[in-house]
């Protein structure tokens, strides 16, 4: 954009500084936004409680092994600690989305015009919205970790210094994903359609319930899955995403370690990119 | 670029589709001028502002802010405006303070300044004791006057409102109006506004009719009234016949508004004959005196905000 250049009477140039500074203003504000928005704060802190205390725990005697006969978990960790890392991923996904639709709300009740007439160039105007969004995202994933010992899943200050940086650029991929589709979606379908159509799709094709390799579970090592069924986990980033963050917090990963940090950083370039083409038109 | 004039509009034109908004609208606005833009709903108002405040490209002609061009220096216009939207776009979530805050910082208004004018404005508009509370809360008057002063926090020396009266009560309006002339005395304001009401642009120091995406008139409102304007008897009829025996009798002078007739008074002595013959078919009766509105009236055949006329423009 050609819109940055110094101005010469203004005494609050647009430097670089000014510039940041605006970019902070548009990301406190979805913060400020989001801390008094109450059904997403309870949807935030209910979302884990029901996947992990009560899928989790519903579902983590059949996620075993027998041996002869012995009941024992022939994988190094139970259901629970699997699933943990993946509803991380839920929160994130969930509020991420959340955060981009509320860019049809500012276009609908005409703050985003208070933003375009300003001086800020329109991809720092993004930015900071995605930034805010993804910050708040990322909370909401970190929520999470208040349950890591009801699912018996060690947390070390490491753990959670790189697990946050995973869950951020996940919120930052996902926040601009979700402005992808927002800038798209001009009416207010409200949020059930992109939760239906969006959200969920990836969440269960992202190897988050269940392994992709059934043998894991010894008890079910007959069983192969149908190859479609596979092929639409490969082809999904969320199921990456899902795999660094398990690497992560409970030292196992489906793919190669490195692969999952590169399709989260991938993810962040091309959809903040192509938001950004998107909302430059308006 | 130093004293290039407040706004400059060549040959402006937009379409939506097949639809003219606007057509070769060309006008300058001196530096500290009130600009009114006058017209029915749908005339082309808004397009035209929005085209003004960088947000839509015209598809011909040029506009210029202070010498700045709207389509190359965006970003340099838009810091010499300040706009008001025609519909609110204050952040509901935020309080008063943080609105003007975020306005503040996204405009690059140094802290200290920014401190300063925020108190300053919260003053004039008479926010001050609201500063805490959320947007949510405060009425559509309150709101419209945060609005203005939201738009004032950075140094804008054009000041920029689509229908800021809209939605507000007759004593909001006025109360609107006040708080602007006393910012304008204060910061030597350029003020383009639009609006349909005509009394509002009585004071202003020029008016632009548009109507159906061309100027029709441009001139201070005390000559396009000593031109166009006219007395107007303006009556509801005991009955319907008595009404029709009228508008027939006086075809060129009779126009039928939604509650009445409005009878155009050609010269002195008319009003009096036209008393004392038809008083008894009156139950009603005001003397319009030479406004704004009869000068639309005149030029285009039409009433400003009777929707008598289909209007063909869309105001988007």
């Amino acid at each position: 954009m050609n819109s940055a250049p110094a101005s010469t009477e203004e005494t609050s140039g647009p430097g670089v500084v000014a510039l940041a500074l605006g970019v902070y203003a548009i990301w406190l504000r979805e913060l400020k936004r989001a801390a008094r928005d109450r059904g997403q704060l309870i949807g935030g802190i209910s979302r884990p409680l029901l996947w992990v205390l009560i899928l989790g725990i519903g579902l983590n005697p059949y996620f075993r092994g027998e041996v002869y006969g012995q009941v024992r978990f022939v994988i190094p960790f139970t259901y629970l600690q699997f699933i943990f890392p993946a509803v991380i991923a839920l929160n994130i996904m969930y509020t991420s989305v959340q955060s981009a639709v509320s860019l049809i709300w500012d276009r609908e009740f005409g703050f985003l015009r208070e933003v375009l007439v300003s001086p800020m160039p329109r991809v720092l105007v993004l930015l900071g919205k995605v930034l805010g969004g993804a910050t708040v995202a990322m909370l909401h994933g970190s929520l999470v970790l208040i349950l890591a010992r009801f699912a018996d899943v060690p947390i070390y200050p490491a753990s959670i210094g790189y697990g946050l940086l995973l869950m951020f650029l996940l919120s930052f991929g996902l926040t601009s994903l979700g402005v992808l589709i927002a800038s798209r979606v001009r009416s207010f379908e409200g949020f059930g359609v992109f939760s239906n159509a969006v959200i969920l799709p990836l969440y269960f094709l992202s190897s988050s319930i269940f392994p992709l390799d059934p043998a894991l579970s010894r008890a079910q090592a007959a069983i192969i899955y149908p190859e479609w069924l596979v092929f639409l986990i490969r082809i999904n980033p969320i199921t990456y995403a899902v795999d660094a963050l398990r690497g992560n917090f409970i030292g196992f990963n489906q793919f190669d370690p490195n692969l999952g940090p590169m399709v989260l950083v991938a993810m962040c370039v091309i959809f903040f990119a192509l938001a950004y083409l998107d909302f430059r038109r308006g | 670029m130093m004293d290039a004039p407040a706004v400059e509009l060549q040959d402006i034109g937009k379409r939506y589709g097949r639809t003219v908004a606007l057509e070769g609208v060309t006008f300058t606005v001196e530096r500290g001028e009130v600009f009114a833009l006058l017209g029915p709903n749908g005339a082309g108002k808004t397009t035209l502002l929005h085209i003004l405040c960088t947000i839509l490209p015209p598809d011909s002609g040029t506009a210029k802010i202070l010498g700045y061009d709207v389509v190359r220096q965006p970003t340099r216009a838009r810091r010499k405006l300040g706009v008001v939207f025609q519909q609110s776009s204050l952040d509901t979530r935020l309080t008063v303070e943080e609105n003007l805050d975020f306005h503040g910082i996204v405009y690059g208004v140094p802290r200290a300044l920014r401190r300063k004018r925020i108190a300053e404005l919260l003053d004039a508009v008479e926010l001050t004791d609201r500063r805490s509370a959320l947007v949510q809360t405060l009425s559509a008057g309150m709101r419209r006057r945060l609005e203005i002063a939201r738009a004032l926090v950075h140094d804008a020396r054009i000041l920029v409102m689509d229908e800021p009266t809209v939605g507000l009560d007759a004593r909001s309006r006025e109360s609107m109006w006040r708080y602007v002339d006393g910012l304008r005395a204060e910061r030597g304001l350029t003020v383009i506004v639009t609006t349909h009401y005509v009394e509002e642009v009585e004071s202003s120091d020029k008016v632009c009719i548009i109507d159906q995406g061309r100027i029709i008139a441009l001139d201070s409102p005390e000559r396009l009234k000593a031109m166009h304007g006219h007395e107007y008897i303006r009556l509801v009829p005991v009955d319907p016949q008595a009404g029709a025996a009228i508008a027939e009798r006086f075809p060129d002078l009779v126009t039928t508004v939604p509650d009445g007739l409005l009878i155009r008074i050609p010269d002195a002595e008319f009003r009096r004959n036209f008393l004392a013959e038809y008083g008894n078919s009156i139950r009603q009766l005001s003397i319009d005196r030479q406004s704004l509105e009869s000068v639309f009236l005149a030029i285009t055949g039409r009433q400003l905000t009777a929707p008598t006329a289909p209007t063909r423009g869309t105001s988007k």
